[in-house]
């Protein structure tokens, strides 16, 4: 109890923390098995994909999608159908059909630095070291958690504008104006993405805690978040169509997740049980 | 003088496995310890136990004043460790891995580079300084990581094999400056290892541990005093001695024990008078008696008499301070 209260009064010690995140990054920087992936996803996603889907959209702009529109429950796919026929492709698939397809690049990307942030350092046999340096259990918990978050975040970010300049620059001799980001993708970006990059990490703080490798880390993650999300992506990939208020209410619950799986993790992250645990 | 540690029935167990059992010694600021012991008899708990990574289940220790418990983040500001596994991230420069550590320890900017390089220096791996982790020996690893534990110049440092992996003139130097830290500066160490002829050059006091109990704790000296009783000594007879010679050993009065060496035969006699007893015997045998050298038990004999005197109960510890668990 004392120490309890002692450690809430003991401030941040920010400089320790940058120092564990910069030690980190550079360490992942230097790793192929780590940073292909994370490039090479969100461009297959974020650029690749919206070029083919755009230049095919753009060669069979006569497909008529209003069918399939109309089909959707309420005056969800209204905005999409008030468009002229040969832009409502385009604006689906780019504008709105890839958006939760998106999320992909924050989780994964935030997983597998998480499992490397946490899980690592027992592969690498360089946690002990860790604890036994004046670093407080909280700051350390803090770093690992930014070295994850912060890039997964970056990363989606930096992507969504190539995707922006991919998806208009292709659309451009349907649509003539400037047509992503949308509303939808404002909402996607700003508030889903960081929650799923946290969801991600929360799962793989839990994950980490029992896994040897991070390896075993990102199977044992995969296994709980893939499903996941693939039900989710299904679920809502109608409803996320153009109701921006949907797409923040998930936000919002996928936060609370997250933050709940940090939360506990957080609780798990002592010296004693990392210790006894190697 | 207050003790630089101090642990009172330190105990720990994982699950149902008792890693360590009611420990409880004294060591004071400047001592070198060797604990000593096979693998798993709970030489790093201890370690972990007193720079605060584990808690323990019952049993308090103080180590410079500070309960690791409580004050786990001064205390580790005040300690170094090397751990078994040089615990160095391979992706790293051996510079950058150094550094990292430094900025954790409040050596930050211009010092702390300088502080670096000039351990890199030290212990012989400034021109390696760039290069990434991955491609080092276990030697220079381990250089490696002593120059970390050292960086910010602790009071008490705990040191688990820190010459495995070294070679000859490695391990000399790193003898030399473990013995200097204690004797020259007054740093306290705490050395886990299986060299007992290391140990032997460095520890004031050694800890005998098996199985998570102490099976002894003391002065290697007084510890030998309290194994054996008499004098030793090696006789020189020009070849290991024979059957013969050492049944004829066994008759005279006095002879505790008598085992061959090298050179001859190794004795431990009740006294001076037994010991003139046993060379008037060999030489009125026509057994050539070239030397006789006196002998004073090593740590590492008194770590192998007490291996093998349990199975039974602990020693006596030789000091009032201290128990075995």
């Amino acid at each position: 109890m004392a120490s309890a209260q002692t450690r809430q009064r003991v401030p941040v010690d920010w400089t320790a923390v940058r120092a564990v995140v910069g030690k980190d990054l550079s360490a992942v920087r230097r790793s192929k098995a780590i940073v292909l992936p994370m490039l090479i996803v969100p461009f297959l996603m974020l650029v690749v994909l919206p070029l083919v889907i755009g230049i095919a959209a753009r060669s069979q702009s006569h497909v008529d999608v209003s069918r399939f529109l109309s089909n959707i429950p309420g005056d969800l796919a209204k905005p999409i159908l008030e468009l002229p026929v040969r832009q409502q492709l385009i604006v689906l698939v780019n504008g709105y059909l890839l958006a939760p397809l998106f999320l992909i690049v924050p989780l994964m990307v935030s997983a597998v630095l998480a499992a490397d942030a946490f899980a690592g350092e027992k592969e690498r046999k360089t946690l002990e070291t860790l604890l036994h340096l004046p670093l407080a259990e909280r700051d350390l918990f803090i770093a690992k958690l930014l070295t994850a978050f912060v890039p997964a975040v970056l990363l989606s970010w930096i992507g969504f504008v190539c995707f922006a300049i991919v998806t208009n620059t292709v659309a451009w001799p349907v649509m003539h104006r400037v047509f992503v980001p949308t509303r939808l993708w404002f909402v996607m970006i700003f508030w889903v993405a960081p929650a799923v990059a946290a969801l991600g990490l929360g799962v793989m703080v839990r994950v980490s805690a029992r896994a040897r490798t991070s390896q075993e880390a990102n199977q044992l993650g995969g296994a709980v978040i893939l499903p996941l999300i693939f039900l989710a992506v299904g679920q809502a990939t109608g409803l996320l169509l153009v109701d921006i208020r949907v797409a923040m209410a998930i936000g919002l619950v996928v936060w609370l997740i997250a933050l709940a799986l940090c939360a506990r993790g957080a609780r798990r992250f002592t010296r004693d049980q990392l210790a006894a645990r190697m | 003088m207050a003790a630089a540690i101090e642990a009172f029935d330190l105990t720990r167990s994982f699950g149902t496995n008792v890693a360590l059992d009611g420990l409880s010694f004294e060591l004071e600021p400047g001592e070198v310890l060797a604990l000593l012991g096979p693998n798993g008899a709970g030489k790093t708990t201890t370690v972990r136990l007193l720079n605060g990574v584990l808690r323990p289940d019952s049993g308090t220790a103080r180590v410079l004043g500070l309960d690791p418990v409580t004050d786990g983040e001064e205390l580790r500001r005040r300690t170094g460790v090397l751990t078994e596994n040089a615990g160095l991230d391979d992706r790293l420069t051996a510079r950058e891995n150094l550094l990292f550590v430094a900025r954790i320890r409040g050596l930050r900017g211009a010092d702390g580079v300088q502080r670096v390089d000039e351990l890199l220096g030290r212990f012989g791996m400034i021109d390696r300084a760039n290069d990434k982790v991955q491609g080092f020996s276990t030697g220079q690893r381990k250089r490696l990581a002593l120059a970390r534990a050292l960086l910010h110049d602790p009071e008490v440092l705990f040191l688990d094999e820190p010459t495995s992996g070294l070679d000859p003139a490695a391990t000399r130097d790193v003898i030399e400056l473990i013995g200097s830290l204690a004797t020259e500066r007054g740093r306290t160490v705490v050395l886990c290892t299986h060299f007992l002829g290391e140990a032997g050059r460095l520890a004031n006091r050694m800890a005998v541990l098996h199985q998570g109990q102490l099976h002894a704790y003391g002065r290697p000296d007084e510890l030998a005093a309290q194994l054996w009783d008499g004098l030793g000594a090696d006789l020189d007879l020009g070849a290991p001695a024979d059957a013969r010679t050492l049944e004829l050993l066994g008759e005279v009065d006095g002879v505790q024990h008598a085992e061959v060496s090298a050179e001859g035969v190794r004795v431990r006699v009740r006294d001076r008078e037994a010991m003139a007893a046993v060379v008037a015997m060999l030489v009125g045998r026509e057994v050539p008696v070239y030397g006789a050298v006196p002998r004073t038990p090593t740590l590492e004999d008194v770590y192998f008499a007490i291996e093998e005197r349990f199975g039974g109960g602990a020693l006596e510890a030789t000091d009032e301070t201290t128990s075995g668990g």
